[in-house]
């Protein structure tokens, strides 16, 4: 389902850029038949990013061209204000996330978490650019560490979301407790509506397999691991 | 200009004239202004040692270099840049840096500092983009850091004050607004993911809020000398960074979507004196 959505959709913005590119001058706003005052300012920020050539025409690594990776879908959308959701946002939010969810055949299995710790801690993969990150040479990461504090004795961690330190420890690992944690890893905003934090398999692409999900969550509630040991 | 400037520094606080907005500042003084009014601004005092390598900041070599390239008689029409309007007449550097973006008539549209800059060096100069002067737009060695090195440093201490009074300007600025919190690309970030909170850190980082203008000029003040790279640093090199950190898509140079959200970075740190060229981790 996922990847003949991707593909059909790289098809669909292909045609377009196709199109755009008959038209489009290299410098979108000297186009003399756009005028940009006549714009709403989101009108404007769409025009802007799909229509003046401001970013590169490369293949992103989960599929697609930059025009789907750009392209908002509707959780994005509703997320994309200042501050906190009202209310009703944040119920719309919660279902949608909720609504796309698929808990993995088999149930919620704990990985190993030496690699879950190599995986939290790298904040390779999925970059665009001037430097392309490439997945064939090297397997993503998943950014955790940017964050999340998990074990201060590895490095310095980022705080802008909550310390992690002792999670399993503090929880164990009984069948809900896993349920949870991967619901969150997958897509948190079933419970944290419009948080900071990146869904890693979700309707709109899956950043993160199974299996390094797996990984992640033994680092998070293993016994073994260190974040479980401070 | 900048020697004159730094000699006419002493006079001023001799006679015990407080600093106006619109006067020239030196970089340190206004840094060091920012800290005193801030000390708990985890962002502004996170690096001592940054904090203490300012007065001998790498990024002062750069405004002496650019000084000549800018008087220099320089590309096939062998003109200097003192033809070049960046907004308050043709040659005007003082205080046209914390003034832009801003809408030129001469081509009906909001440029950039950088793109009014390259537009320049192709017009008057008639410089084109195969050329190392302006094709290279990154480090130290690049014509266009030492011209923007030493064109931003004629607005040091200078309060940040993009012109809103044309309708394309505030149309820019909004949009860029919806920019700044427009979550998108393959983890969903927005600029506010990282910019929404004070005290917040990306690993060690501690990171600039936007709606806090003493942390936010600190955070727009580019020129900068990046001591991590150890190179001098532009608006657009961040924003390319950030996009790149963020997931997006990669973002061109030049290009209008730098132009928008550079017109809300500035406009948010409105009112609050400019440290160019500045230095950070």
């Amino acid at each position: 389902m996922f990847k003949k959505n991707a593909v059909a959709a790289g098809m669909a913005a292909f045609a377009s850029v196709a199109l755009a590119a008959g038209c489009a001058v290299a410098d979108g706003s000297k186009d003399s038949a756009v005028d940009i005052t006549a714009m709403s300012a989101d009108e404007l920020a769409e025009h802007l990013i799909f229509e003046t050539d401001s970013f590169r025409d490369q293949e992103m690594q989960e599929g697609g061209s930059w025009r789907d990776r750009m392209t908002q879908d509707e959780l994005q959308k509703a997320c994309s204000m200042e501050g906190d959701p009202d209310g009703e946002t944040a119920g719309r939010v919660v279902a949608m996330a909720r609504a796309g969810y698929e808990r993995p055949e088999g149930g919620v299995e704990l990985g190993d978490w030496r690699k879950g710790a190599e995986l939290a801690n790298s904040g390779f993969g999925y970059r665009q650019g001037h430097n392309t990150d490439d997945h064939g040479q090297r397997e993503q990461g998943g950014n955790c560490y940017n964050c999340h504090v998990f074990d201060p004795r590895v490095s310095e961690q980022g705080t802008i979301g909550p310390s992690l330190q002792n999670y399993g420890a503090n929880r164990g690992t009984s069948e809900a407790v896993l349920n949870y944690v991967h619901e969150v890893i997958s897509n948190p905003h079933q419970y944290f509506p419009c948080t900071e934090m990146p869904r890693f398999n979700s309707d709109r692409h899956q950043l993160l397999s199974d299996e390094q999900i797996s990984h992640l969550m033994a680092y998070l509630l293993d016994p073994e691991s260190p974040v479980n040991n401070q | 200009m900048f020697k004159k400037a730094l000699l006419a520094l002493p006079v001023a606080m001799a006679v015990g004239a407080a600093a106006q907005a619109g006067e020239w500042q030196d970089p340190n003084d206004v840094l060091q202004n920012l800290l005193q009014n801030n000390p708990d601004s985890k962002y502004l005092h996170q690096s001592e040692m940054n904090i203490m390598m300012m007065p001998d900041n790498p990024a002062l070599w750069l405004v002496e270099e650019g000084e000549d390239l800018f008087y220099a008689q320089r590309g096939p029409n062998n003109v200097s840049l003192e033809g070049c309007d960046f907004g308050k007449g043709p040659g005007e550097l003082d205080g046209a840096y914390v003034e832009l973006p801003r809408y030129f008539e001469d081509t009906d549209k909001v440029m950039d500092f950088e793109q009014r800059l390259v537009h320049c060096m192709k017009e008057l100069q008639g410089f084109t983009s195969d050329d190392a002067a302006v094709g290279q737009r990154h480090g130290n060695g690049s014509d266009i850091m030492k011209l923007t090195t030493y064109i931003a440093h004629q607005s040091s201490g200078m309060a940040w004050n993009p012109p809103l009074d044309h309708p394309q300007e505030q149309a820019m600025r909004d949009a860029g607004e919806k920019l700044f919190f427009r979550r998108g690309g393959a983890m969903d970030f927005n600029c506010a993911s990282c910019h929404g909170d004070s005290g917040k850190q990306i690993r060690a980082s501690v990171l600039p809020q936007m709606r806090d203008g003493q942390e936010w000029t600190k955070a727009v003040s580019w020129p900068a000398h990046r001591a991590g790279h150890d190179n001098v640093r532009s608006q657009n090199h961040r924003i390319r960074g950030c996009v790149w950190q963020m997931r997006h898509a990669g973002i061109k140079h030049d290009t209008p979507v730098n132009t928008a959200l550079i017109s809300f970075w500035n406009d948010a740190a409105r009112g609050e004196p400019a440290i160019l060229p500045d230095l950070k981790r």
